[in-house]
C-alpha cells in the first residue's frame, strides 16, 4: 500500500471540489436566510396574528332567554333551573363506558348513536349535556356518584311553559347541536320564528389555551345580556276557556281575533301537546307525540284548511254586487235545485227556499240563489275578491307551517290541473265548496276584512308590532247589505243561527255565517235517498261545521271562527261554541 | 501494546482545536436552553436528560479523540460490517415505534443504527477512495462500488422506513464520491437518471411518505391533519419576527400548539423565541462549525484525512441546512434532527462522535507513510 506517489493534482481536485460544496452550502444557507426573512420580517404580521388567534379561546356563556307573555303580562314561557348530567371527557378515558354505567342505573333511555355522534364534535374540555336531571336521579347519582369520574351534575336554565294551551303557537326548543353554540335554539313556531329576538347576547369567556384545548388562564370576560321579552297579543284567560270549549274527542280550532287591529286573541286547536315535554326531553312521550295519527302539533287555526262552506257566499254576493250581476232586492225563486246544462246542482233545503232575495238567501243560506249568481260570475272576479279579503294569502306572523289555502282561478286551474274551468264548478266554488281551501284564522280575517270596509288589518301575534291594514275598500251600500244579512242569520227569525238567540238570550248579540263544509262530494242519488243525513254515515265522512261570527253584532269589537271536523251542520255544533266564546270575550273585554 | 496501535500519545489533547471545541459546546447549550424552554421553562422532561446523556457519552468523545487515524483506517471495512449487521439486527429484532422500526436495544438503550451507517460509510469510503487516489480521476467504473454500498444502505435504512435517514445517507456517498474527484459528468448522469426514474421511485414510497411529501407541496391540504405540523411550525417561526418574543415567551410552543417540537421542530421552538435574528447567528455558528474542519483539509494531502475532515463536517452543516428547510416549508417532512439540539440519544451521541472525529484529524500532524 505505497501512497508516496500521492499526485499533486488529485489533490488540487480534491480542493476544488470542496470549494463547490461549500459554495453549495452558502447558497443552501442564503435561501434559507432569505426564507427566514419572509417569514418573520415580511410576513411578521400575518404569522403574528394566527399565532394569537391559535392561543385565543372564546367560551361562549349562554345567554338567558326573553320571556314571552300573554297581552296582560301573564308569563307563557319564562326560564327556569334546572340540573342536567353532563359529560367531559377529558375528566375519563373511560367516559362512553360510564355513560352507559349511568343509563343503566338510572334508565335514562339515551340514545347511544346519538351521543356518539354528538360526542365527537366537541372538545375535551367542553361539557356535553346528556339529559335532565330529575331530584330522584340526582339523588340516586349522588349515592354513586364514586363511579363517574367524567359525569357531573351541573345547574342551567330551561324554558318553562306554564301553560300547554299554547304550546301549539308558541312552540319548542331543540337540543343544540354545534359545540361552538352550546345552548338551545328554538325549532317550533314563536320560538323559532323569534330566535334572534329572545336569544339574547351569550357571554364571552377570553381563555388562553393550548393545542388540545385545555385552559392555562382566563383573559377577560364579557357578561352574557338576557334576550328581549315579546308580548303576545293573545289573552291567557279567552285561549284556556276556547280549549275548553272544544269537544274533547273532536278535531277542532278556534281563532279569535280584534276587529280593530287584527290581534289574534286566541287560537286554538284540538288535539294539542304539551311544549313541557320537549323541553324535558321525555323521549317517550315525543315519540308519542310524534307517531300520534290525530297529529297534535299540527294547528288547525292555521296550517288546518277546509272546505268554508256558506261561510264563503258573502265573497260571492260581493262580486255579484261590484258587477251589477244582482239586485239585492230581486227575487230568485229556490226550488230545491237548480239546473246548469244537464245538470242539476241541489239546494241544502230539498224542499226549496220559495222566493229569495239577498239577505234571506244570506240569513236562510240558500244555495240556489247564490247558483243562479254563478251562472252569471266569472271565476277569477271571486279568486281576486278572495284575495283582497284576506283568502288565499300566507299570514307572516312567525307560526311553523302556516299555510296559504286555496281560492281557484282558471290561471290556477290550467296550472295545477291542465283543465280548463267549467262553469259547473264556478257554482259550487261560490257556496264555498269545490276546490276552495281556507283556514279557521283566514276566515276570521276575512270577516274582519268585510266588518272594517275592505281594508282590514293584517292578523298579528305581536302585540308590539304595528298594524298594518291592506286590502281595498269595499262599496259602503255594498259592506252595509251584507252586514244587515249577517245579523239576521242571528238575530232574525228563519236565520240559520236563529237558535243561538232563542237559547241564550242574555249572551252578546252576535252575527256572523254558519257553514257546513263537505268531506266528500254527495252523489245526487244520495241526496235524494236522504242517506245524506243519515246519522249511520261513518264518522270521518261526516261533514266539518264551520261558523264565523262576531260580536256585538251593532258594534263589532271580536271575531270568533270557530270549525268542529265531522262535527256535522255549522248552526248545531259551531255556532254555539262561536257565541259563548264571544260572550266570553266581550264579558272580560280581552 | 493494544493501546499503542490504537491510541495516540496523551499529550496530544494539547493540539486539540479548542476554538471548534467551544462552538460545539455553545451550539449544545443553546440546544439545552431551548429543551429548557420548549417544556415551558422546565428542566424536565427533555434538558436534563439530554445533559445526562452528553455527560455519559463525554468519555467515549475523548476516547474517539484519542483515536489513532491509522487504526480507524485499518479497521474501516469493520466498522461498515458492524453497521451493516446492526442495520440487519434492526429489521429482523427491532423496536418499532410509529410505524417504523429504527431501533435495537443495546445494553438499556435504544441504538438507532442507521445514525452509525453514516459515519461508518463515510469512513469506508474514504478508505477505498485513499486507495485510488493515485490515479488522476476516477472513473466510471471506480466510483460504481463505493455507489452501489451506498444504495445497499439507502435501501437498508429506506425500509425500515426512515426515508430521512436513508436520503442523507445516500447524499453523504454521493458527496464522497463527487469530492473525491469524478469526473462532473458523472453525478450529472446519475442526477438526470434519479429525476427520470422518480416516478418509479413514488411508487415504492410508503402512503405516508407519499402523504408528507403531497402536504409538503400544498399544506393546506390538511390544515388540521398532516399538514398541521408544517402550518403551525411555520406559526411559531413567522411570529417571533426580527427580534423574537424573547426567552420562554413563544406561545404556539408552550401552549403545544407545535408536536414533536423537542425533535424535528426543535428550530421553530428556536426561532419563535429569538426571531430572525437568533436564526442568522444560529445559521452563522454552523457555518463556522462547518468550515473550521474544511479550512484544514487545504492544509492535508492525505485523501483519507481529507474526506473524513471534508464530508464529516459537512454531515453536520448539511443535516442542520435540511432540518431548518423542513420547518420552514422548503422542504418536506422526512423527519432529520437538528444537530446537538432535537432531543434523542442516538443523534447526540453520532453527531459527537464525528466532532470527535473531525478534533482528532484536525490535530494530526500528516507524515506520507502514515496509513501504510
Amino acid at each position: 500500500m505505497e501512497k508516496n506517489k500521492t499526485s499533486e493534482d488529485s489533490i488540487k481536485i480534491l480542493n476544488r471540489r470542496s470549494f463547490i460544496i461549500i459554495i453549495f452550502g452558502a447558497i443552501l444557507s442564503l435561501i434559507v436566510s432569505l426564507r427566514l426573512f419572509s417569514l418573520q420580517v415580511i410576513n411578521f404580521n400575518f404569522y403574528k396574528k394566527k399565532s394569537v388567534e391559535n392561543k385565543l379561546s372564546i367560551k361562549l356563556t349562554p345567554p338567558l332567554r326573553g320571556d314571552i307573555y300573554d297581552s296582560k303580562k301573564n308569563l307563557l314561557a319564562g326560564s327556569t333551573s334546572m340540573y342536567e348530567f353532563v359529560v367531559f371527557k377529558n375528566l375519563s378515558k373511560d367516559h362512553f363506558h360510564e355513560i352507559k354505567k349511568l343509563d343503566s342505573l338510572i334508565k335514562l333511555n339515551l340514545n347511544f348513536d346519538e351521543i356518539t355522534n354528538q360526542l365527537k364534535k366537541y372538545n375535551e374540555y367542553t361539557g356535553f349535556s346528556l339529559t335532565r336531571a330529575s331530584w330522584e336521579q340526582i339523588v340516586e347519582f349522588e349515592k354513586n356518584k364514586f363511579l363517574f369520574n367524567s359525569i357531573k351534575i351541573i345547574e342551567s336554565k330551561k324554558r318553562y311553559y306554564p301553560y300547554q294551551n299554547f304550546s301549539q303557537i308558541i312552540g319548542y326548543m331543540g337540543q343544540p347541536t354545534k359545540s361552538s353554540e352550546p345552548y338551545s335554539k328554538g325549532v317550533f313556531h314563536l320560538e323559532k320564528s323569534y330566535e334572534k329576538h329572545l336569544r339574547g347576547t351569550p357571554g364571552k369567556i377570553f381563555n388562553e389555551v393550548n393545542a388540545k384545548g385545555k385552559t392555562i388562564r382566563e383573559i377577560s370576560i364579557e357578561k352574557s345580556i338576557k334576550g328581549n321579552d315579546l308580548d303576545l297579543t293573545l289573552d291567557l284567560t279567552l285561549q284556556n276557556y276556547s280549549q275548553s270549549q272544544l269537544p274533547i274527542e273532536k278535531k277542532g280550532s278556534i281563532v279569535v281575533i280584534r276587529v280593530s287591529d287584527g290581534s289574534i286573541l286566541s287560537m286554538n286547536s284540538n288535539p294539542t301537546f304539551d311544549a313541557q315535554i320537549f323541553e324535558n326531553r321525555e323521549n317517550n312521550k315525543i315519540k308519542d307525540i310524534l307517531n300520534d295519527d290525530q297529529r297534535p302539533l299540527f294547528n288547525r287555526a292555521f296550517s288546518g284548511f277546509y272546505p268554508p262552506g256558506s261561510v264563503f257566499k258573502p265573497i260571492s254576493a260581493l262580486v255579484g254586487l261590484q258587477r251589477n250581476l244582482i239586485d239585492p232586492q230581486k227575487k230568485v225563486f229556490c226550488k230545491g235545485h237548480s239546473s246548469l246544462g244537464d245538470r242539476n246542482y241541489y239546494c241544502w233545503k230539498k224542499e226549496g227556499h220559495g222566493k229569495v232575495n239577498l239577505k234571506k238567501a244570506i240569513k236562510e243560506s240558500c244555495d240556489v240563489y247564490f247558483y243562479e249568481l254563478a251562472k252569471k260570475t266569472n271565476i277569477d272576479d271571486i279568486a281576486s275578491l278572495s284575495s283582497n279579503l284576506g283568502l288565499n294569502k300566507e299570514y307572516d306572523i312567525g307560526l311553523s307551517n302556516i299555510g296559504k289555502g286555496l281560492v281557484p282561478s282558471k290561471k290556477w286551474k290550467k296550472a295545477f290541473l291542465d283543465e280548463s274551468w267549467y262553469q259547473g264548478e264556478t257554482l259550487i266554488t261560490c257556496i264555498g265548496q269545490g276546490y276552495n281551501q281556507t283556514s279557521p284564522l283566514q276566515l276570521a280575517t276575512l270577516y274582519s276584512a268585510i266588518l272594517n270596509g275592505g281594508k282590514y288589518p293584517i292578523p298579528k301575534l305581536d302585540k308590539n308590532a304595528p298594524t298594518k291594514f291592506t286590502g281595498r275598500s269595499l262599496n259602503y251600500e255594498h259592506q252595509k247589505i251584507i252586514i244587515n244579512s249577517l245579523n239576521a242569520v242571528v238575530q232574525e227569525p228563519r236565520g240559520t243561527a236563529y237558535k243561538l238567540s232563542i237559547s241564550n238570550p242574555e249572551f252578546v248579540k252576535i252575527g256572523g255565517k254558519t257553514g257546513t263544509s263537505q268531506v266528500i262530494r254527495i252523489k245526487e242519488s244520495e241526496r235524494e235517498d236522504d242517506q245524506y243525513k243519515s246519522k249511520e254515515i261513518e264518522e270521518r265522512f261526516k261533514d266539518h261545521s264551520v261558523f264565523v261570527g262576531y260580536a256585538p253584532y251593532d258594534k263589532p269589537k271580536y271575531i270568533a271562527s270557530v270549525i268542529i271536523e265531522n262535527g256535522g251542520s255549522g248552526s248545531a255544533v259551531a255556532a254555539p261554541i262561536a257565541h259563548k266564546i264571544l260572550d266570553f270575550a266581550f264579558k272580560n273585554n280581552v | 501494546m493494544l493501546s499503542k496501535i490504537m491510541f495516540k500519545e496523551f499529550k496530544s489533547i494539547f493540539n486539540l482545536n479548542w476554538i471548534y471545541f467551544f462552538i460545539l459546546l455553545i451550539i449544545f447549550w443553546i440546544g439545552e436552553i431551548n429543551l429548557y424552554s420548549a417544556a415551558g421553562g422546565s428542566l424536565d422532561p427533555w434538558a436534563l436528560n439530554q445533559l445526562t446523556r452528553f455527560l455519559f457519552f463525554l468519555p467515549l468523545f475523548f476516547l474517539v479523540i484519542m483515536l489513532e487515524p491509522k487504526f480507524i483506517f485499518n479497521f474501516a471495512e469493520v466498522f461498515l460490517i458492524l453497521v451493516l449487521i446492526g442495520l440487519i439486527t434492526t429489521l429482523i429484532f427491532g423496536y418499532t415505534g410509529m410505524g417504523a422500526t429504527r431501533w435495537i436495544r443495546i445494553a438499556g438503550f435504544n441504538l438507532q443504527v442507521s445514525e452509525f451507517t453514516k459515519i461508518a460509510l463515510v469512513i469506508f469510503m474514504a478508505k477505498y477512495f485513499h486507495k485510488l487516489n493515485a490515479e488522476k480521476t476516477i472513473g466510471l467504473i471506480k466510483s460504481i462500488f463505493p455507489l452501489i454500498v451506498s444504495i445497499i444502505f439507502f435501501i437498508l435504512v429506506a425500509i425500515q422506513p426512515d426515508l430521512g435517514t436513508a436520503v442523507i445517507i445516500l447524499a453523504l456517498g454521493l458527496v464522497v464520491i463527487f469530492y473525491a474527484g469524478i469526473k462532473l459528468i458523472y453525478p450529472l448522469l446519475s442526477l438526470g437518471v434519479i429525476l427520470l426514474i422518480s416516478p418509479i421511485l413514488w411508487t415504492f414510497l410508503k402512503p405516508y411518505q407519499q402523504n408528507r411529501i403531497q402536504i409538503f407541496l400544498n399544506p393546506d391540504l390538511d390544515p388540521l391533519g398532516k399538514g398541521y405540523h408544517i402550518i403551525q411550525s411555520k406559526i411559531a417561526i413567522g411570529s417571533g419576527g426580527l427580534k423574537g418574543n424573547g426567552f420562554l415567551e413563544g406561545s404556539q410552543s408552550s401552549l403545544d400548539f407545535l408536536p414533536e417540537k423537542e425533535t424535528d421542530f426543535v428550530f421553530a421552538i428556536f426561532s419563535e423565541q429569538f426571531g430572525f435574528t437568533g436564526s442568522i447567528l444560529l445559521i452563522s455558528l454552523f457555518f463556522i462549525m462547518f468550515l473550521i474542519p474544511v479550512l484544514k483539509t487545504y492544509k492535508l494531502t492525505q485523501v483519507f484525512n481529507k474526506i473524513i475532515l471534508f464530508v464529516l463536517s459537512f454531515k453536520i452543516f448539511f443535516e442542520f441546512l435540511i432540518n431548518i428547510s423542513m420547518t420552514i416549508g422548503i422542504l418536506p417532512v422526512v423527519g432529520v434532527a437538528l444537530p446537538f439540539m432535537s432531543y434523542g440519544g442516538s443523534s447526540l451521541l453520532s453527531n459527537l462522535i464525528i466532532c470527535a472525529l473531525l478534533l482528532n484529524f484536525m490535530s494530526i500532524s500528516e507524515n506520507k507513510r502514515m496509513f501504510s
